[in-house]
């Protein structure tokens, strides 16, 4: 077994262990206590940057579950051969060894046969780089099914084109005017959370001002000067209606930064693609002292034109900036009144605002080097992205940020780390950014690659644009022969996603695990998702596991601006229990007996960012922890002694310079106002969708931010689902994980929101609804139950549905059936569900309430 | 004498309850008992409407009415520092101090059993004695960790710095007392809280 070797003497003394936590996937600096052998609390690290000694409830309470009874000690086989919602898997105790060697020969037969039939599933990031390994050698493409496109598969895709970075922040400690659009930054339920509720504090003690746009009044706009509830899934609109005001009405845009940072200045032709010069195929735009197109980039191209309209080669063109300005006249406050229900007034104090926040023109001094400073920035993530339209919306959201300049300067949004010790974002030939693939991590949205038909489960070839579209898996595994998909997949390796309460309907998602003949599961706990397993193996708690290094990774984990590289180790503090080890062991035991470890560590030495003369020999075994401390010399040092972390697991390596806090200036690569390369893309799209016979929405694959309205709100007054059903996150539950836990279970009775559902008081007393009522919920597709909290912080139209809730797993005994589960009424995906440009599922849809009954009853 | 005391500012605090399970944890108390908790309301209509979080603890009063009631002297004020604790020995549970406290903030301890009792789990070997069986409880300030010169665990986990502890008179809380308009909790009950809150 490729487990470390256990040393009782140095896992059982009293100590405070630096490690990481995973009570999210934030990876801040903890500290565990461990006394007589036993983990009996945990801080924040005061060293680590991330926590600052401070820690979040979910990260203090989560230590309980290492004493908790139910965790699963030994490895088991399913007795039930039925599956489903509910059903008992009659589990009966099998030894290691019998597991292994059952799943280490399916695995042999499954890679003669086509190793692609392997799926692997699980959010644990800092195991990605052993899974993506193990998958890549043993020939599969198919990894990583979890619902990471939850949050953001179309936000995080306008954070890489606008950004170069795969996420988003803002500058707390210079902003003065910041508005969360469908996030709650700085409330302890996004990125970096004890670092962003730290700043966030600041800034509002300073007197910054912050808007807040939700259809319900969350942690973060209880915070904030002004809360805008809209009409959820009209985010694009109301996005849209302001770019029409900053743009048309207010004409208050940062000039300079649309002329040289953005393609706002390309020519556009009739056909909606740049013009190009003949000679050499670059896109041109108009020098306006000479009077004429040039490529964009040629010598000497003095001021350029952001309007007008000019004859080039015969061919009548406008700057991309015109285009999208006239465009945009479409999109009046009074239009998006009627589809948000946001106060036409409200859209253009808003606008106003945000504009005039900005600064437009004013610079700051920094370490010597005259940078843009523009006080203003809007940050979003799931609540304005999870939607039909949701890369439009968030582009469109985002570009408000770019007409003011803001990107990556002092004072606005910023990306995360899109430059870094060592990784760069370039230029393509078209002069836009393309970023550095570490810090993208997964599928770049631009270059946008060659639509094909589908051999992945994720239908990645499908969305050429996207970044990651994991929420298709389950569609693909339903309906393999509509994407010409020639396999049907066989097993599934899964473990740390709980994939039955995380996407959408239950019993539909239960029918595409039961497609799979073989599914094994790791779990400290039996979950809704592992009562599908075949077998069934018990896996660590990340307290008792090492982990590759470093475990935050800076596309998301290492605070954006200026500060200091700081790399975080995960180490093991306690033994794991009875039988459980770390899962990531287990794929270096599974890739010995199917004869592919060397080749896992062949892959790895090409992909974990490991020096020459560290590299793994592949005829040796090598731990996680060796390999990790491979990867921590390789990047600080040889002297790096993975056995000296005692005061802290967080490496300071230097402070960020100038340019790596606000690269913007330093960065000679423009970014997209008009999404010309979709033009082609849906063309080549369509072909392919045509050979399969496919039906597919092309409206998105279009140059111009435009509102699509979602499937849900194509309704009539007759339909009887007449409350959409609104998400939010808790600030003290992550995902579907830590509510099976004591302590945080009792928060959640206390709370007054969160085992609840939320109805506006007036909708209330419209349908005779009242406080405590225990009502009926149905969708189109599904059916479920709740107690109502009767409020005022929610829109009208809706019933608000908190974090991910109402288990039903039978190992669970606190968490069940408490809360109700907001996925269950989602449909599974299908063209109508989902936005075609990035694979984001659509969070979009209607019920009906009634009244099962009252308390006073 | 020092006093100390703490000063809640309710403009850093966002409600994420990190504070009541760092106490949770720190004393390791029986379900549903919490010696520190984050108050909700709603306030305004929609959709001019908000809500907001008050934290809320024992305020380790200098008129301290449970002192009064107490009929053993179990409740008492530590001599050097004005910690209000309760001596587990001396107490009956009688619940007077209870009913005394205008602030809501004492806990009858009817069974001291905290996780997994069936399972006789404990997981932690006590750094602070765990409440036994029959008494009140409530928030010792954390007396054992300022004398080992930490802050009280709410404190120290607090994401946003929205708790300040210190010596009352110490130039650190005098100043944010004073600059920020500092107000107590039912100030007309004249117990004198040490508890105060800006914002």
């Amino acid at each position: 077994m490729l487990d470390e070797p256990q040393d009782k003497d140095t896992k059982t003394a009293d100590a405070w262990v630096p490690s990481v936590c995973m009570g999210c996937y934030n990876c801040c600096g903890i500290k565990i206590r461990r006394s007589g052998g036993k983990i009996a609390d945990v801080i924040g690290d005061p060293a680590a940057p991330n926590s600052k000694g401070h820690i979040c409830a979910k990260g203090k309470a989560r230590f309980l579950d290492l004493h908790d009874p139910k965790r699963l000690l030994k490895p088991m086989r399913r007795g039930n051969p039925n599956k489903g919602v509910g059903v008992d898997p009659q589990w009966q105790e099998i030894s290691w060894d019998e597991a292994l060697t059952e799943i280490a020969g399916r695995l042999k037969k499954i890679r003669a046969e086509d190793p692609r039939k392997l799926v692997i599933a699980h959010f644990d990031i800092p195991a990605y780089g052993i899974s993506k390994a193990f998958g890549t050698a043993f020939g599969t493409p198919n990894m990583h099914w979890n619902r990471a496109d939850y949050c953001g598969a179309a936000p995080h895709v306008a954070h890489l084109l606008l950004n170069g970075s795969f996420n988003g922040e803002v500058d707390f400690e210079k902003c003065n005017y910041m508005i969360l659009w469908g996030t709650q930054l700085g409330a302890l339920a996004e990125t970096i959370p004890l670092h962003t509720a730290e700043v966030m504090a600041d800034a509002r003690a300073r007197g910054a001002r912050t808007v807040v746009i939700d259809p319900f009044c969350s942690n973060a706009a209880a915070k904030a000067n002004q809360w805008v509830p809209l009409r959820p899934g009209t985010d694009g609109m109301l996005a849209l209606a302001m770019l029409n005001v900053v743009c048309n009405e207010l004409g208050t845009y940062d000039v300079d930064f649309l002329k040289n940072k953005t393609n706002s200045p390309y020519l556009i032709q009739d056909d909606g693609h740049y013009k190009r010069d003949l000679a050499t195929n670059k896109p041109m735009v108009w020098d306006v002292a000479a009077g004429q197109a040039k490529p964009f980039d040629a010598a000497g191209v003095g001021d350029v034109a952001l309007d007008g309209e000019y004859l080039v080669d015969n061919t009548l063109v406008r700057p991309a900036f015109a285009v999208l300005k006239k465009h945009l006249l479409q999109y009046t406050p009074e239009d998006a009144e009627r589809i948000t229900t946001v106060p036409a007034a409200t859209v253009r104090q808003v606008a106003r605002d945000f504009v005039a926040a900005a600064q437009i023109g004013s610079t700051i001094t920094i370490d010597g080097h005259v940078l843009p400073f523009r006080p203003a920035a809007i940050h979003f993530k799931r609540g304005s992205g999870a939607h039909k339209g949701g890369s439009h919306t968030t582009m469109a959201i985002h570009l408000l940020n770019l007409m003011v300049g803001n990107l990556d300067v002092p004072g606005g949004q910023r990306g995360v780390n899109p430059i870094g010790p060592f990784w760069e974002p370039t230029a393509d030939e078209d002069g836009m950014l393309v970023p550095a693939q570490y810090i993208t991590k997964y599928y770049k949205p631009y270059p946008p690659r060659t639509p094909k038909i589908p051999e992945t489960l994720d239908l990645n070839e499908l969305f050429p644009s996207s970044l990651f579209t994991r929420g298709m898996f389950a569609w693909a595994i339903r309906e393999p022969e509509k994407f010409g998909i020639t396999y049907q997949p066989e097993m599934l390796l899964h473990c740390r996603t709980n994939l039955m309460m995380n996407s959408h309907n239950p019993e539909a998602m239960g029918g595409v695990l039961k497609k799979i003949k073989f599914q094994v599961s790791f779990a400290t706990f039996v979950d809704e998702t592992t009562e599908f397993a075949d077998i069934v193996l018990p896996d660590s708690h990340d307290y008792e596991r090492w982990d590759l290094f470093p475990a935050n990774d800076p596309y998301a984990f290492i605070a954006p601006g200026p500060g200091e590289w700081y790399w975080l180790m995960r180490q093991a503090a306690v033994n794991p229990p009875g039988e459980a080890r770390p899962w990531t062991n287990v794929y270096l035991d599974l890739a010995e007996r199917i004869g592919i470890l060397d080749e896992l560590y062949k892959v790895g030495n090409s992909s974990w960012n490991i020096a020459e003369r560290h590299k793994l020999d592949p005829t040796k075994h090598h731990t996680v922890k060796d390999i990790a401390e491979r990867q921590a010399k390789s990047l600080l040092g040889d002297d790096f002694d993975v056995n000296s972390l005692k005061d802290t697991a967080c490496m300071i390596t230097r402070k960020k310079t100038t340019r790596e806090a606000y690269p913007r200036a330093f960065m000679n690569m423009r970014v997209p106002i008009y999404l010309e390369h979709l033009i082609d893309t849906g063309e080549k799209l369509k072909v392919v969708t045509d050979k399969l016979g496919l039906r597919w929405d092309f409206k998105p694959y279009t140059p111009l931010l435009t509102y699509f309205a979602c499937h849900s709100h194509e309704h009539t007054k007759e339909d009887p689902f007449d409350l959409f059903i609104v998400n939010f996150k808790v600030p003290f539950i992550t995902f579907s994980v830590t509510s099976e836990n004591l302590w945080i279970d009792e928060l959640s009775r206390a709370n007054p929101y969160t085992h609840n559902v939320m109805i506006n008081r007036a909708t209330a007393e419209r349908k005779g609804i009242r406080d405590g009522d225990r009502i009926l919920i149905e969708s189109a597709i599904s059916k479920g139950e709740g107690f109502v909290k009767v409020t005022e912080l929610i829109h009208p139209e809706c019933l608000g549905i908190p974090s991910t809730l109402g288990h039903w797993a039978r190992a669970y005994s606190i968490s069940k059936h408490k809360g109700t589960g907001f996925n269950n009424f989602l449909p599974a995906p299908d063209v109508e569900h989902i936005d075609t440009l990035s694979g984001q599922t659509d969070s979009c849809t209607r019920v009906r309430v009634s009244v099962l009954s009252s308390k006073d009853h | 004498m020092s006093k100390y005391g703490m000063v809640m500012d309710l403009d850093r605090c966002i409600g994420c309850n990190a504070c009541v399970i760092a106490c949770k944890v720190e004393h390791n108390t029986p379900m549903d008992i919490h010696f520190t908790k984050i108050l909700e309301r709603e306030i305004g209509t929609y959709p001019d409407a908000s809500r907001q979080f008050l934290p809320v603890m024992c305020n380790h009063c200098d008129d301290a009415p449970c002192i009064d009631v107490c009929p053993t002297k179990a409740t008492y004020a530590r001599d050097k520092d004005g910690i209000v604790l309760i001596d587990w020995d001396k107490c009956i549970g009688c619940g007077g101090c209870i009913l005394a406290c205008p602030y809501d903030q004492r806990f009858p301890v009817a069974d001291n059993r905290t996780v997994f009792p069936a399972h006789g789990t404990d997981y932690k070997s006590p750094v602070v004695e765990r409440a036994p069986s029959g008494v009140t409880a409530k928030c010792d300030f954390c007396y054992h960790r300022i004398d080992a010169g930490k802050e009280p665990a709410c404190v120290e986990a607090c994401p946003t710095n929205a708790r300040i502890f210190g010596e009352v008179k110490s130039e650190k809380m005098a100043n944010i007392i004073g600059r920020k308009h500092a107000f107590t909790l039912l100030p007309d009950k004249g117990a004198k809280p040490s508890v105060y809150y800006v914002g």
